[in-house]
Order: C-alpha cells, then structure tokens, then sequence
C-alpha cells in the first residue's frame, strides 16, 4: 500500500484547518493565563489570607496575673499551674456526643457544658473553648483515658489565680473570672477575647490593666484534618505576665483583724488605716467567700448559693454597708461645738438621765444620769444629754459641716470600686432629696448622738477615726504601695488628701482626751480595748437595728440585733494607726473593742519586733452577750 | 529500517520541551509526595520512583514508536484497536479496583490502565481511515463508521466508570474528522444532536458522583466542606501562589493536604502554588509551543494519514491539556483528568510520550516515500 500523497486542494484545506487549530489553542491559552493573572495576581491578598487560616492556627497563651504582695512582701495572692479541659470545636465529629461523654467521664454538669458552648458558638471553630476549667486530676485523667471518643477535646496548662490564704481578704482582693459580654464591649477591655479571666471586684477590678499583663500566642501548623504539625519560626509571641503589685496591707494586721471576727463568731467589717498617709493595713468584710471558687470557673450551685445567702457574702460592708453610726458620732458633734466657738473644753451640762427638748423627752443610756459632766467625760462615759445639749446649741448645718471635713457622709475615695457614700443630714439636704422639705430642730437632736437619718460606710468611719487622729488632715485611703517596674518595686506617689482643715490644738485634744478616757479612763466604755504604754484611744457605738418600739419585741431575733462599733487610733500623741469595726448584730459595741484590741496588740508586737499574739480564742473576747434590756423599762432614745 | 539521515530531522525542540515538562511534572510530584520522618529528616516519596520508571519506560515506548515508520503502524491499527477493545473488556472483567472503580490490570509490578493508550489506538486507526480514504470525510456514512470506531472505547472506558478519561476519546476523534474535511455543519449538527443526548445520559448513564460534580461547579459555595471543597481549595492553592510563589516544597495548601489528589489531577495547582505565575506561565508556554510545534508537524507531513495521526492526538493533548489547567485552578469541573506528562500516572506518561514519539516520527518521515 502506498501513501495517499497530499493533493494541493487538500493541502489547502488542510492548512487552514491547522491554522485554525493553532488559533483555538492560543487563544484558549492566552484565558487561562488571563485567569491565572486575576487569581494569582489581582486577588493574592485574599486567596494569601485564605491560605494561612486554613493552615495557620493562632492558639492564646494566657499571661499570668500580676502577684499581689503585703506592705513587706508576702505574697498575698498568687498564681497556680492548672488544667482546663477544652473543645476545639473543628476537630470534633459529633459535638453532642462529644458533650454528653466528657460530662460523663468528668462527673459535669452537661447542660452548663452545653450552655457554654452555644455561648460561644460565633467564635472561629478552631479555638478551644474552656468549658471546665481547674480541672482535677482524676478529670484530667478521665479525659486522657478516652481520648479517642472524645475528638476535639484538649487539656491546656494554664496559670490560674491562686489565694493562698482562701476567704482572708476576699473582698479586698475581689475575685476574677471570664470577661462577661457586657465587658467586651467596653473601651478598656479593648482587645480581650471572650474567655479571658478579668478581675471583678476589689484589688483584682481597680487594677484589673496592670495585674492582666498581656496574653501571648502561638502559631501552629495544622494539616488539613485539623492535627497540629509542627510551628513555624517566630511564631511564639510569650505572654507578658502581668506586674506585680504590692499592696499596702499588713498580712499580719489582716490576719489579726479576720481572727478577731473568727473569735466572736460575728459578722461585720473592719477598716484599719495609718492615720499619717492613708495606707490601708487591714481590710476585711465578713462573711467572706472563697475567691478560688471563681478562679477555677465558679459552678452554679455556689453562684446561686452566695447570691441567695441570707447573711449576702458577696457584698463588701466596708464599702457598701451602710449604719448608723450610733455615738462614734459624737466626737463630730463635739468638734463642731468647739470650732464654731458654741462651747468651750470646759463647758459642762448636767445630766439627769435624760432631757426634753421641743416638748419630747430624750433619755440618757445611763438611766440615773451623768450628773454635770464636761466634754472629755461626755465622750468618756458617752453621755447622750451632753451631746443632745451641744447639738441643739449648733444646728444640723453646723455638724454637717464638720463631720464631712472629717470624712463622713462622703466617700473615703480609697482606690476600690463601687463604693457607697454615706449620709450626714442637712437642711440642704432635707429640702432636696425629701417630701417634708423643712428641717425640724427637733430631728437635730437624734442627729446629734448619730441617729436619725445619719448613715456612715465602715471605711468612712475609718479615716474619721483617722482625722481625728492626725489632727484634721482627711487622708485618702489606698491600697497601691508599689507596682513592680520590671527591676524593682517602685513605690507609686501617694493620693493626695481629700480635705484638709486648721482644727486648733487644744480644742481637738479635748476630744482626744475623751477618747482616751473612753480606753483608759475610770469610766470608760471601752477598758478592755487598753494597752498599757500605747494610750489607745477610741469610741464605742451602737447602731440600732430596728426602732425602740419594735425592739423589745424582737428581741430574740438575732437578725435585729443592734450593730456594734469601735473606733480608734493610737497612740494618743502623734498616731500611727487609725481604723473602726464594724460588729453585724453584735449586741455591744465592746465586743467590737475586743477585736480592735487584737489588732492593736499584733500592730504594736510586729513593729517592735516581738512574737505576735496568738489567735485569740472566744474566751479571750470576753463577749458581752447579755440582752442590752434586761434594764427594763422603754427605752426612747440614747445609746453608748 | 532507520535510516541515518532520519536523526537529522528529529525535532529535538519539540523533544526537549516534552521531556522538560514531564521533568517539571517529576520535580512537582517529588515536593509534593516528600517523606518527612519526625526528626526532621525525609525522603523521596514511593511515587516519585515510580513516575521516575515511567518517564524511562516511556522514553523507550517513545523510541519504539519514532523508530517504526508511522505508517507500517497504521496498517496494523486495526489490529491495534482489536486488542485495545480487548484489554478494556477484560478491565471490566477482572480488571483491578480501586477508589470505587475498576481502570487497571495488575502486572505485578505495576499496574496497566489500558484505557490511556485508547486515544492512541483511536487516531491510528481513524487516522488510517479517513488518511487513505480518496472521499476524504464528507459525507454521513464516514462519520457513522468514524463514530462507531469512537463509541466502542469509549463506552468501555465510561463503564469502569471513568468518564474524565473516556470524554478525552471526543476532541481525538473529531480533530481528526475535522481535518479530513468533515464540514463544520455536520458538527454542529451532531453538538445540537448531543444535547437530548445529554439530557437522557444525566438522567440514566452518569453515576451520582457524577452529577455532583457539575452540581458543585455551578455552584461550589453551596457546600464548601464537601463536593465544592476541591474547587474552593484549588482557588485558594493558585491564588496563594502569588507571583512568585511559595518556594519548591513550601506550599501549605499542598503539603499540607488542604488540596486534595495534589500529586494527581491537581498537580498544576500545586506547581501555581509554588513557582507562582511566573511558574505558571513557564509551564503554559511550554504546553503551547509542544502543542503548536506539533500543529505545525501535521501540517508538514507528507501525507494525510500523519497530518490526521497528529493532529488526533494533539486534539486530545490539547484538550486535555486545557481542560486539566482550567480545573486546577477551580474554573472548571472536577474531574477525574490528569496532566499529561505532568500528573502522577505510569500509563499515562507511558502512553503521552508514546504518542509523541509518533508526532515525531510522521515530522521525521516528511521527505520520505
């Protein structure tokens, strides 16, 4: 067979044909490169971007909070190596599955597990989820055992915040936990994610930002199923721990004051303050909770629990509690009659056991009288005549003025959220905030023994005492001695005082000489709180629950107790410690003296060097527990 | 038989830039299949080897068919085609499966897929038919019998079922009819024809996975983690690439299986994802000046049995070519369609260089009787 040669026609044909060919394939080349440009060129950035999140994971480390140290270093609170078991949600096959077998393994609460899962379901997948966190060993154990029906789940090593010394200082330290939503969308909590642990209340909300630090990240290469192989250079950003802060408790006052209240077996609050600067040595509110219930990712049966208590542990009584402050007042009162030159050192009323003004009778506490007693033996002996005399001659303006200067009815501005201000009547007042508009002269009486509508915050009676003490300078209570620079502490200026106002020496000694009398004198209500050589200086108080009608009749309900208070500084010339407590329910107010005595004796044994007291037992407190009516009789108005 | 003076019109341009592609297509599977053992350290990949023996086995098949004059090998086609059609029989027999379908038949130490020589043994034997065909392809009855040689594989191959494989018998067979002169009206005819025709085969013929092919192309975001997975993946690899790319190895899309059959079908992608579209472009003007230089081989061939040989085969490379290209950067359905000469596959490259060596071997013959 021999070929078929190409004829010219078919040449022809054929050649355009080819041609035709070589066009189709050029021109079907030349798109595709058309299309490539557009991919690989016009839209990099965006197919870049896809790239990496497919491979490229970013996982948080989070940064360790700041340590907390006392006024000498202690560690106050600290951080501990946990585990929290995660969800990385892209990893897993059958969510549900997931969940309802980790609750089981875990002994949780699948329907908290499930409910913080849904919370968080707009996050990317890939990032764990915690959903218990401080797990327990055997948890953590449990997980591992069934690692292969549990994809997706992870235990991550995390630093979680750690008070060593559990309720002690609950409410000064505050608590963290997850950011809460509302959070997030604040400015300072700019770039949190959710999850993020974030103080909540006291020390660890006021200086949430420094004690945060910065969280770090990893990045990690994952393949195509999710499974972590391998790190690309540079890709570790190391958390930056948050500062350390060093406060300017004394771990030893504190613990002093917290066995103080132990010992009682009360509630209350106790504020103590250096009366020179306003650092705050002790601060505790009681009852407490337990802050490392929170860090670990409170449960909801101890949320509900604190939230429902009767006795409200979540609260701060230093900072939020509001009473009256019963006769601590008096010294206000007596102050204000000095300095608006109405009475002298000397001035002396007689007391009866009792007195009418604007047609009503007023009683003493002390039911057959002071006799004619002067101002030092009025404070002494807590005579409510003397004060109802003083207060009538001043008016309600005159005591408004002068118990504000020193600190009442105000906020303390210590460096803490949420706290409330307190409240010393005026007329002002009066025609602004009430119905009745006018102020009674007669209501200036009840004022004048620190009844009535005056309300006081343990820590303002605190730097009241304070004030006293150093002679008229209202000091701001704080709490941040020094923040750690990277090198060292480097103490942090003090605040300024709130007020300060020219009070003359020796009309403020007379009062000064009363509240010494109050510890030291023959008469005194507080003997027990004496400490020989430190002339301890104080009042006592008390706040009444309920009216004097109701009284007798509740009698018997613990929750109508009237509230005991104590105030003081020491020593009397040039005093270094200053601070009130606060007794919830404690019938006396010398059962409150008999903690502020432990603080005292613990201050003056650290300072010099000597063992501490030990933790005093009920017996040393020497309650006071006999019902304050045994007396008989109705009882209008007075109090010591 | 092969005469000296023949050396001399080899056309080495042509051969250089075949063998440099499927060099490419080596040094792509070898990033891409690279064992890296958890020190640190690694190794060349089992595919890589394999592919390395292929390029050498199908330099041989290469040698064979350049030494053979193309035309005594078109006067055995028909023999030829008989025992391609027997061998796809015997693959729907007792054929080897894998992956959901039955392409190969084990020879120990390989596998065969006899369903890649299909569109060589098509031209041969269409190019034998209508080449010494006086009439040339002008009326219907040469299209019935160009047809009925074209159904036969065809429908064996898409039984295995491979239809990416089976489509590429299509541009083979009408390049070939279209060079013999087949009026373009007839092939219009027979596209408006194939439409119904495509109707009933979606309804009847094409298996699910099939249909969820085209499905997903329409519309790939409509579920990105399964079916319209590949094709968002494969935008993703090549326009990651940026211009210059990723580095050799260093693709993540690839490397780290986002892509998937990276060694396969989706080879380009992976070469986009790593030498960038300066890579890209390298690798399509190499694929058009081979497909263009073969062009220009038929057209100098001294009959019209080599112009429609070459010209049947180039059809098939070309479309496979282009379609393959489209896909791997998501603009085209998935399918199961390699790269020739790049892909990872031994019959393939076995078969493409086979084919080649006839694309040579008619430009060689041009001045002999």
């Amino acid at each position: 067979m021999s070929p078929t040669p190409l004829l010219p026609d078919d040449r022809r044909s054929l050649t355009l044909r080819l041609s035709v060919m070589q066009y189709v394939v050029t021109a079907a080349f030349a798109a595709l490169a058309i299309g490539f440009w557009i991919f690989q060129i016009a839209q990099h950035e965006k197919f870049r971007e896809m790239a990496e999140e497919n491979h490229l994971r970013r996982l948080p480390l989070p940064a360790p909070r700041g340590v907390l140290l006392d006024r000498s270093g202690k560690v106050l609170v600290d951080n501990e190596d946990s585990f929290s078991i995660a969800l990385v949600r892209e990893q897993t096959r059958n969510l549900d599955e997931t969940l309802r077998v980790l609750a089981f393994a875990t002994k949780s609460d699948e329907a908290q597990l499930r409910e913080t899962v849904s919370r968080r379901r707009r996050e990317p997948s890939y990032r764990p989820i915690v959903l218990i966190e401080n797990a327990s060993i055997p948890q953590v154990i449990a997980v591992g055992a069934r690692r292969w029906e549990l994809p997706g789940i992870i235990v991550q090593h995390v630093p979680s915040r750690h008070y060593p010394a559990s309720e002690m200082a609950a409410h000064l330290f505050g608590y963290v936990s997850e950011i809460a939503d509302t959070q997030l969308q604040k400015p300072e909590y700019a770039g949190a994610e959710p999850g993020t642990l974030v103080g909540q209340a006291g020390v660890e909300l006021a200086y949430n930002k420094l004690l945060m630090g910065e969280d770090g990240s990893k990045l990690v290469v994952v393949n195509s199923v999710g499974r972590e192989i391998g790190a690309p250079p540079d890709g570790e950003q190391l958390p930056k721990e948050g500062k350390r802060v060093q406060l300017t408790i004394d771990a030893d006052v504190q613990k002093a004051a917290e066995d103080g209240f132990e010992a009682t077996g009360f509630n209350g609050a106790a504020v103590v303050l250096d009366p020179r600067n306003g650092e705050v040595l002790a601060f505790t509110s009681r009852p407490a909770y337990d802050p490392n219930a929170f860090a670990g990712g409170i449960d909801r049966a101890t949320w509900a629990q604190l939230n429902s208590d009767d006795l409200h542990p979540l609260q701060n009584r230093a900072l939020q509690g509001r009473y009256s402050p019963g006769s601590t007042f008096k010294m206000a009162v007596g102050l204000a009659g000095l300095e608006e030159g109405v009475i002298t050192p000397n001035f002396t009323v007689h007391c009866s056991g009792g007195a009418t003004f604007y047609g009503r009778f007023f009683k003493c506490w002390e039911r057959g009288g002071h006799g004619t007693i002067d101002l030092r033996h009025a404070i002494e002996q807590s005579c409510d005549v003397f004060f109802y005399t003083v207060g009538n001659m001043l008016g309600v303006d005159k005591i408004n003025k002068w118990a504000t200067l020193f600190g009442l009815g105000v906020r303390s501005g210590i460096d803490l959220p949420n706290e409330v201000q307190g409240l010393v009547p005026s007329t002002a007042w009066k025609a602004q905030y009430t119905k009745e508009k006018k102020w009674y002269a007669g209501e200036t009486i009840s004022v004048a023994i620190g009844q009535g509508q005056v309300s006081v915050t343990p820590i303002s009676l605190a730097v009241y005492a304070a004030t006293l003490g150093n002679g008229g300078t209202r000091v701001t209570p704080h709490l941040m001695k020094a923040i750690d620079d990277g090198h060292e502490l480097k103490p942090v200026p003090e605040p300024a005082p709130q007020s300060q106002v020219e009070v003359s020496p020796e009309k403020l000694q007379a009062i000064r000489d009363g509240m010494w009398l109050v510890v030291n004198g023959e008469h005194g209500t507080a003997r027990r709180a004496a400490i020989p050589g430190k002339d301890v200086c104080g009042k006592t108080g008390t706040a009444q629950v309920i009216s004097n009608q109701g009284r007798a009749a509740a009698r018997t309900s613990k929750n109508l107790r009237d509230h005991g208070w104590f105030v003081f500084f020491a020593p009397r010339d040039n005093p270094e410690i200053a601070g009130a407590v606060f007794l919830e329910h404690g019938i006396h107010s010398v059962n409150a003296a008999s903690i502020a005595k432990h603080v005292l004796l613990t201050y003056f044994a650290k300072k010099e060097g000597k063992p501490l007291p030990p933790a005093p037992t009920r017996d040393d407190m020497h309650l006071d527990l006999r019902d304050p009516f045994a007396r008989g009789g109705v009882v209008v108005e007075g109090n010591n | 038989m092969f005469e000296r003076r023949l050396y001399f019109h080899i056309d080495w341009l042509l051969l250089g830039a075949v063998l440099l592609l499927a060099a490419i297509g080596v040094s792509m599977i070898y990033s891409t299949t690279y064992v890296t053992l958890p020190d640190g350290s690694g190794h060349a990949g089992a595919r890589f080897w394999v592919q390395m023996y292929a390029v050498g086995l199908g330099v041989v098949a290469m040698l064979i068919c350049l030494a053979l004059d193309y035309r005594f090998l078109a006067e055995h086609s028909l023999a030829l085609y008989v025992g391609l059609v027997l061998l796809l029989v015997y693959v729907l027999i007792g054929g080897k499966n894998a992956g959901g379908s039955t392409r190969w038949i084990s020879l120990g130490v390989f596998n065969l897929q006899p369903s890649e020589f299909g569109r060589l043994a098509l031209a041969l034997t269409l190019g034998m038919y209508f080449g010494e065909n006086r009439r040339g392809a002008k009326n219907y009855s040469d299209l019935i019998v160009a047809g009925l040689f074209f159904i036969v594989p065809f429908v064996l191959i898409a039984k295995q079922p491979d239809l990416g494989t089976a489509v590429t018998l299509v541009p083979v067979a009408f390049g070939i009819a279209y060079l013999a002169g087949l009026r373009l009206r007839l092939i219009a005819i027979v596209a408006i024809a194939a439409l119904p025709l495509a109707a009933v085969a979606w309804k009847v013929a094409l298996k699910d996975y099939q249909k969820s092919r085209i499905e997903t192309f329409i519309d790939p975001e409509k579920d990105p983690r399964n079916k319209g997975y590949q094709q968002i993946q494969a935008r993703v690899t090549v326009g990651s690439g940026g211009l210059t790319g990723k580095g050799f190895r260093k693709g993540t899309q690839g490397q780290y299986k986002f892509l998937p059959v990276a060694d396969n079908d989706f080879i380009f992608s992976v070469l986009a994802e790593e030498q960038g579209f300066i890579g890209v472009l390298a690798a399509m003007g190499l694929y058009l000046f081979v497909i263009l230089r073969s062009i220009e081989a038929a057209r100098l061939a001294k009959d019209r049995l080599g112009a429609y040989l070459v010209g049947g085969i180039i059809s098939g490379f070309a479309f496979q070519v282009i379609y393959n290209i489209t896909m791997s950067a998501g603009l085209a359905p998935v399918k199961g369609l390699t790269l020739p000469l790049m892909s990872y596959g031994g019959s393939s490259m076995i078969a493409t260089l086979a084919a080649f060596g006839l694309i040579l071997n008619v430009r060689m013959r041009r001045f002999t009787n």
